[in-house]
């Protein structure tokens, strides 16, 4: 919602790097929109097999569940690099432009550090489902295949997050 | 002890620009740690990120926000302001009252009240611009009528209460609406009176430019299926007489509805409906919604493939914001409850003999000063664990889950006047963002009175709660 545009006067390599991290991440995007956009389909096939046939499809909310998450994994990387996340500024609205990128690049930091943590929470977490072999109710759709490609994006996001603190840091530098 | 130092430590980490998500995050898990172990912490983080975001309640709120931005792709708010305009706008401030009506319908296929307000400043902004109306009223308007987006359902806050609260999304949807239908009325009224006092506010526009187009013949065909099919089905059992009624109303004012909003106010009745009835899941509806709208916005070439591609960036930026905040508010819920804050806090408040509407109405005052400085999406998921059980413990003569309801569409009107009222207001930084001519204090100027009239209207949904759940109960 609230959105602070990346220094453009960066110049130069950063701001190669933060538009070609905007592409990748972008690119994300839109697969994980793809994702939302067949869990809609499908769930409107559902309703109208259910509602003409009396047959909808069976367990299908298990699908919408998995896509629903690898689809918000996906998400993460592009808000972060669009720098989508909310922020309050009221109370540094004082500070220096530099004084403010400096601590955003430092949030960034520690917002890589815990996604970092997520992502091997998420790795230890695909592992043990592996070995369990720990599957969904209806379907029998095994679940480590989805944390694990959860984890992978999860890891993704800790390079975006890492990159856009670099070139926040290189633009206050320079700045 | 350790959730207040947790508060406090997290309130400075959102003070020094930390994002909000992790903002709770960060202090959940430290908390998490402290109060149980550091092992104990990873081994619920194994799997919570995941399942957290793997929950059928929650693919909701993507899909309503696809919907939404489709929607706004589509041009739907163009359409569905210029109808009002042929409507109303040849009143005196007739214009501002067609934002206000057309928001009303947007906000019944768009879930995000950002959104609905950009989409208007968009949209509508120029026309009132060129039709001399004065910059304040117009933005302000815009900015208020943007909070009509959460304030008629589907609404994303409410889907976040009722997750947040384990209450039902259907039932609170049906509670927001007669709420939602009285802000359109009041704001309104607001213009009619601010205009009267003061007409070069609101210049008459001419009359040329909003004539009414004829209804082509096919919708009269279309109302009369309609209400063939209802009287069908009433014979045969399918549905009671009040959905009887309510059938043959639509189909009779199909025929009055302007020709190019049919289809938004087609899928506006059937995704809104279609919940309220039981007859899918938020969800699904939401699903339906999309698919429809997408269908409809391809079919009539309203939308390119560079349109939908846009759509789906656009949610996966806010679907992404909203994940991490929630991701945050689950870790800091899950140390909260460890720290035992939200049932001591219930029981200190049940015993300290207060009434229970001086705690509600601290409550939402408190909410209005937070919503002033804070996010308010936020807002509702850091406070929800505290004040939800405290609510939950006092006795208004109700059950405790018509409190539950009743507490969510009055946090849902805190959370609209947070968006509008300085110094921050996200919907003002919106429209202001978008219209460079007039200065932010003029937008400030011209939504203040309307947040008079969203204040008398928290009171009297407080003061009479049936405004909110006489819906409910008639439908269940």
């Amino acid at each position: 919602m609230s959105e602070t545009p990346l220094p453009v006067e960066a110049g130069g390599q950063q701001v190669r790097d933060t538009t070609a991290l905007e592409a990748l991440t972008g690119k994300l995007a839109i697969l994980g929109g793809f994702l939302a956009l067949a869990v809609a389909i499908l769930v409107t096939t559902s309703v109208l097999f259910r509602w003409l046939f009396n047959a909808p499809i069976d367990g299908d909310f298990e699908f919408v569940k998995i896509a629903t998450a690898i689809a918000i994994f996906a998400y993460l990387p592009y808000t972060q690099a669009r720098r989508g996340n909310i922020i309050v500024d009221t109370f540094t609205s004082g500070f220096s432009d530099r004084m403010r990128a400096i601590l955003d690049a430092f949030w960034d930091v520690v917002y890589a550090l815990a996604a970092a943590f997520c992502a091997v929470a998420l790795y230890t977490g695909t592992m043990e489902a592996m070995r369990s072999g720990e599957t969904t109710m209806q379907r029998q759709l095994l679940i480590w295949p989805s944390i694990g490609v959860s984890a992978l994006l999860c890891g993704i996001l800790v390079l975006t997050a890492f990159l856009s603190a670099r070139a926040l840091f290189s633009a206050s530098s320079k700045g | 002890m350790m959730a207040v130092l947790g508060f406090a430590a997290m309130l400075l980490l959102i003070a020094l620009r930390a994002p909000i998500g992790l903002s709770m995050l960060l202090v959940g898990a430290v908390g998490y740690s402290q109060l149980s172990s550091g092992i104990a912490f990873f081994s619920y983080m194994k799997t919570n990120s995941y399942h957290q975001f793997a929950n059928y309640t929650l693919s909701v709120i993507p899909l309503f926000i696809l919907m939404g931005a489709i929607a706004e792709k589509a041009g739907i708010a163009g359409d569905l302001f210029r109808a009002a305009g042929r409507a109303f706008g040849n009143m005196r401030g007739g214009l501002a009252m067609a934002v206000i009506g057309a928001c009303t319908a947007f906000g019944a296929i768009c879930g995000s009240s950002v959104a609905t307000t950009a989409t208007f400043g968009r949209a509508a902004l120029p026309e009132l611009l060129k039709a001399r109306y004065d910059g304040g009223l117009a933005t302000g308007t815009i900015a208020v009528g943007g909070t009509l987006g959460i304030l008629i359902p589907p609404s994303v806050i409410l889907v976040v209460y009722a997750i947040t609260t384990e209450q039902n999304i259907a039932k609170l949807f049906q509670a927001a609406l007669i709420p939602g239908l009285m802000a359109a009325l009041f704001y309104c009224i607001v213009i009619a009176i601010v205009v009267r006092r003061n007409p070069e506010l609101a210049p008459i526009g001419e009359k040329v430019a909003y004539e009414k187009v004829p209804s082509p013949y096919w919708t009269r065909i279309l109302s009369a299926i309609v209400a063939a099919l209802a009287i069908y089905w009433f014979m045969q059992g399918r549905i009671d007489s009040v959905l009887l009624i309510g059938l043959i109303a639509l189909g009779v004012s199909i025929s009055f509805i302007d020709a190019t909003i049919l289809p938004a106010i087609a899928i506006a009745i059937v995704v809104v409906g279609g919940i309220y009835g039981g007859i899918f899941t938020p969800t699904e509806g939401a699903a339906v919604g999309a698919i429809t709208m997408l269908a409809v916005a391809l079919l009539g070439g309203k939308l390119s493939l560079k349109d939908v591609f846009e759509a789906l960036r656009q949610t996966a930026e806010t679907s992404g914001m909203i994940f991490i905040i929630l991701l945050g508010a689950e870790v800091f819920g899950a140390f909260l409850s460890l720290s035992r804050l939200p049932t001591t806090a219930a029981d200190l408040i049940g015993n300290s003999g207060l009434s229970p509407y001086v705690v509600i109405i601290g409550m939402m005052a408190f909410y209005i000063l937070l919503g002033a400085v804070m996010d308010e999406l936020a807002m509702i998921l850091i406070t929800l664990p505290v004040f939800f059980p405290v609510v939950q413990a006092l006795d208004f003569g109700m059950s405790p889950d018509d409190v539950a309801i009743w507490f969510g569409i009055l946090v849902l009107i805190v959370v609209g006047i947070g968006l509008t009222a300085p110094p921050i207001g996200l919907n003002v930084f919106v429209i202001s963002a978008i219209a460079k001519g007039v200065p932010i204090s003029a937008t400030y100027r011209g939504v203040l009175p309307f947040i008079i009239a969203d204040v008398i209207r928290l009171g009297l949904i407080l003061v009479f709660p049936a405004l909110s759940l006489w819906l409910v109960r008639v439908l269940s």
